[in-house]
């Protein structure tokens, strides 16, 4: 088989392999792109801690200078707060340059509409338009604008933390949370965040060098060195974050993973408990997350995969929460797009308000596992793949929004191609760990013979 | 005709039209490429397109592999020494020099500091028109743009090359314009470590330039006035990088640019007799000058980087070009208009003697320039036309740049520019008026 390009150029931005196909004309060409996309106003910049970062900026900044933006740098910083400065200063824009849970070795550009959200799927195909037809606003010498350095942009954030939240209700102990940070973004101003809330704060992996302790995502294999720490520590509970400090994932007072997809669910219990309301999540969520709603007589809405799908569903049906299973939390109140900072300010507040542990509060919902999988699959068969599997599912009900996703007596699944890598992901739930797994495996098999004939 | 240059020199264009940053980018990587990686310093003058070229340069120097240096907004001959002082591996100047404001340029310094020979450009040239360069992976990438300053080690450089003794024992009052360029961060507090009283105009680096950042007669008319009504010992004209130089006299005369170097002539070679380097487009007052101190003229074609060369080559104490670039050897053997200041301050205070009495003994020439636009693709084969009617008419050329003949007391040279699309003609001659009908003569064929 050839080899997969590991350039990527899609409505969610552009990503590459640094020192391959990520090349600096590359990203200077997107950059002026994108300025001539805001017509040459304003625009935030700010990076995660990758190594490739610094040298991305300069592409950037140099092409956003041509197409007569002024450049905002708000320099090292965690995606929401980028995207809360968007709307901050008042800009026609914002460009992350992140590629979140990716590898060291990858880096990419996201791009942020005035309203602090991730261009949607029309505005980022116009974007594309205009990068691929090459004609870029060029600005004169003297029309030029400047860049200009940032100090405390993340006081701005945690400062919106704070004035929507308020600090930690006082109790006779303080919280004790250990906080890991993956040495990404989250490093330089969760910590802060943590102690202005009022919690007595244990860091591991917060040097934000961008060397990867361990892999980006915060997934519970990822966790040990964290799990550790909150059982050596005596913590109340462990926070781990992605790179780019856009998702959160939750480890309980015995140092155990709870997983990515219960973040959400106590985000969804601190909210509703003070603000009932709609609540929004992807296909993919935990029904966990449906018993917390139907427990404050809350209706919960599913929407397509992907983060501007979730957020166009939160705006059109008025939610107070949402969010993704990957540990995406959204709160509009503060930021509209996942944002680790609000949601370990919201499970913090959970905690504090209720006074009952983790595995407490867990305790209280129905038991579930989610178990996510991924196969390899040839592009050309990934068709082929997913009607063979609705084929055999079709006495159950389903919904084909995004792949298949099929309801079963005791438990769900979802199947559907990548959009960005030859391969078939499964999302399977189920009463027990074991039967999550099982249903992955009956689907796997479908998937196989499609492959295979 | 579109404003853009890529040469030996560098590359050089209109910011908003041709000088786009992936043109700046891929110039980087070249020269990240072409140098392997390793330390390289970067340095730019003050024209509004600085901080989008610097940008792209840090960019493509990175991506290539390379350390990068950021030394922000300072004269060019201080990047140069700091690329040695630092033992980088080379530098990049983002400034178009005397060019106006619209335009901007890169050129490249190796790590002797000086900039590259014309076969080391040429090298360059074919790694960019390649178009395949190194590219660090994630593990190489240099991490973060290192600052550092170069202005106060020029200076110490400078101080170490004059009697800074004599000058400040002198009191001087020096009258100066920096054009809002480069040189505002360091001729004023060069002259004041020399203990003169300064009086500075257009020093703001973050001011446009008030006028083209030619030092011309044309230009100097701001310092004219200043070097009169402060009763000043000498006034300084410097274009966007400190590598020119104009002088205006105690009376506040301005002294052609072809004057600057005849003038540093006059002033070192009968303390320090040698070789004198200079292009084939240089005022012959220059020879007249070398004759008279027991010195001999070397030329090459125009362009600093055949200067410095020779100099290095021949051993020469001085080099310089009528364009007003003066390279001292005992500070370093490129333009340095700081050098070339603290030649002339030297020699005011040793000599008790004013600028207009050192000025008085140049010889009187005539010198006439005239600029003949021509399309990019037609340069050469005009170029051509005028060599056979020289030839035809029984005149010897000199082919070295371009083509040059001498008649009797004159000569008249013809050259591709090295910066803009067009076909330079200077001649000179006792008599304006037979410098005239050279240009003339050359202008008639050209045009037919």
């Amino acid at each position: 088989m050839r080899a997969i390009p590991t350039l990527k150029i899609s409505i969610s931005g552009v990503r590459g392999v640094v020192g391959d196909s990520l090349t600096p004309t590359l990203l200077v060409r997107f950059a002026q792109a994108f300025g001539t996309y805001v017509g040459s106003g304003t625009v935030v910049i700010g990076r995660d801690t990758r190594t490739s970062g610094e040298m991305v900026k300069q592409t950037v900044v140099a092409g956003l200078l041509s197409a007569g933006c002024r450049v905002v740098d708000v320099g090292v910083c965690p995606v929401p707060t980028v995207q809360v400065l968007v709307r901050h200063v008042g800009a026609q824009g914002g460009i992350c340059i992140t590629a979140s849970h990716n590898p060291a070795e990858w880096n990419a550009l996201k791009f942020i509409g005035p309203d602090g959200l991730f261009l949607g799927p029309g505005p980022a195909r116009e974007l594309l338009d205009i990068y691929h037809q090459g004609e870029y606003t060029k600005v004169s010498g003297a029309e030029m604008r400047t860049v200009e350095e940032l100090e405390g942009a993340t006081d701005v954030h945690v400062r919106a933390i704070l004035d929507a939240l308020g600090p930690l209700p006082a109790r006779e102990r303080k919280l004790r949370v250990v906080l890991d940070s993956c040495n990404g973004a989250g490093s330089v101003v969760t910590p802060r965040l943590l102690e202005a809330l009022g919690a007595e704060v244990f860091t591991v992996n917060t040097t934000p060098d961008g060397l990867f302790p361990r892999p980006a995502e915060p997934l519970p294999e990822n966790l040990g060195e964290l799990c550790a720490a909150v059982r050596e520590h005596g913590a109340d509970l462990g926070l781990a974050q992605d790179m780019d400090a856009d998702r959160l994932a939750v480890v309980d007072e015995a140092g155990r993973p709870v997983g990515e997809d219960y973040t959400l669910v106590l985000a969804a219990l601190y909210v509703l408990g003070r603000e009932p309301g709609p609540v929004v999540a992807n296909l993919s969520t935990s029904s966990a997350l449906a018993a917390a709603a139907a427990r404050f007589g809350c209706e919960l809405t599913l929407s397509k995969i992907g983060e501007a799908n979730v957020t166009e569903e939160m705006r059109r049906v008025g939610a107070v929460v949402g969010g993704e299973g990957n540990g995406g939390v959204i709160y509009p109140r503060i930021n509209f797009g996942r944002d680790s900072l609000v949601g370990a300010a919201l499970v913090l507040h959970l905690l504090a308000e209720s006074g009952q542990t983790v595995s407490e509060i867990l305790a209280t919902l129905p038991p579930s596992f989610v178990v996510k999988e991924k196969l390899a699959c040839p592009s050309d068969k990934i068709k082929v793949a997913l009607r063979m599997v609705e084929r055999e599912y079709a006495g159950y009900p389903s919904d084909r929004r995004d792949g298949v996703k099929v309801l079963l007596p005791d438990g769900w699944f979802l199947v559907r191609g990548s959009n960005t890598e030859p391969i078939i992901r499964v999302v399977a739930e189920g009463p027990t760990e074991a039967r999550a797994r099982e249903i992955v495996e009956q689907v796997f098999a479908r998937v196989r013979v499609a492959v295979t004939s | 005709m579109r404003p853009l240059k890529i040469g030996i020199t560098g590359v050089r264009g209109v910011v908003g039209e041709t000088f786009t940053p992936e043109l700046a980018v891929g110039f980087a990587q070249a020269f990240g490429t072409y140098l392997d990686g390793g330390r390289i310093l970067v340095s730019r003058d003050t024209r509004p397109s600085g901080p989008m070229a610097r940008a792209a340069v840090l960019g493509g120097l990175m991506a290539a592999g390379c350390e990068v240096v950021d030394l922000g907004v300072c004269p060019t001959p201080s990047m140069q020494l700091a690329v040695v002082r630092a033992g980088a591996e080379g530098g990049i100047a983002v400034t178009a020099g005397h060019n106006p404001s619209q335009w901007n340029a890169l050129k490249f310094v190796r790590a002797d500091g000086l900039y590259l020979n014309p076969a080391q450009a040429e090298e360059l040239l074919d790694i960019f028109h390649q178009g395949e360069f190194a590219k660090a992976t994630w593990d190489r990438v240099a991490r973060r743009v290192e600052e550092a300053d170069a202005v106060a080690g020029h200076i110490e450089t400078l101080l170490k090359s004059f009697d800074a003794e004599a000058i400040r024992a002198r009191r001087l009052k020096v009258a100066v314009d920096c054009c809002n360029g480069a040189c505002a961060r360091l001729i004023p507090r060069w002259l004041e470590q020399l203990g003169c009283e300064v009086l500075a105009v257009n020093d703001d680096p973050t001011a446009p330039f008030p006028h083209s950042p030619e030092p011309k007669p044309e230009t100097m008319a701001q310092l004219r006035a200043v070097v009169k009504a402060g009763r000043a010992d000498v006034g300084f004209a410097h274009d966007a990088d400190g590598e020119r130089l104009g002088i205006v006299t105690e009376e506040g005369t301005p002294l052609s640019e072809e004057a600057t170097l005849a003038l540093a002539a006059e002033i070192l070679l009968p303390r320090r007799p040698g070789t004198v380097v200079t292009n084939l487009s240089t005022s012959g007052a220059v020879d007249i000058v070398a004759a008279r101190h027991n010195s001999t003229v070397v030329r090459t074609p125009v362009g600093q980087a055949y200067i410095s060369e020779a100099i290095v080559e021949t051993g020469a104490v001085l080099g310089g070009e009528g364009s007003g670039g003066v390279s001292l050897p005992r500070v370093h053997p490129t333009h340095d208009s700081a050098a070339a200041v603290g030649l002339i301050l030297e020699h005011l205070a040793l000599s008790g003697e004013t600028v207009s009495a050192a000025a008085a003994r140049l010889p009187r020439l005539s010198m006439v320039k005239h600029n003949v636009k021509v399309e990019p693709n037609q340069i050469y084969s005009l170029l051509q036309r005028l060599r056979a009617q020289a030839e035809q008419e029984g005149r010897v050329s000199d082919l070295t740049d371009g083509v040059k003949f001498e008649t009797a007391g004159g000569w008249l040279h013809a050259r591709a520019s090295n910066t803009e699309s067009m076909i330079r003609l200077i001649a000179e001659a006792p008599e304006e008026r037979s410098a005239r009908d050279l240009v003339d003569w050359a202008r008639d064929r050209l045009k037919r």
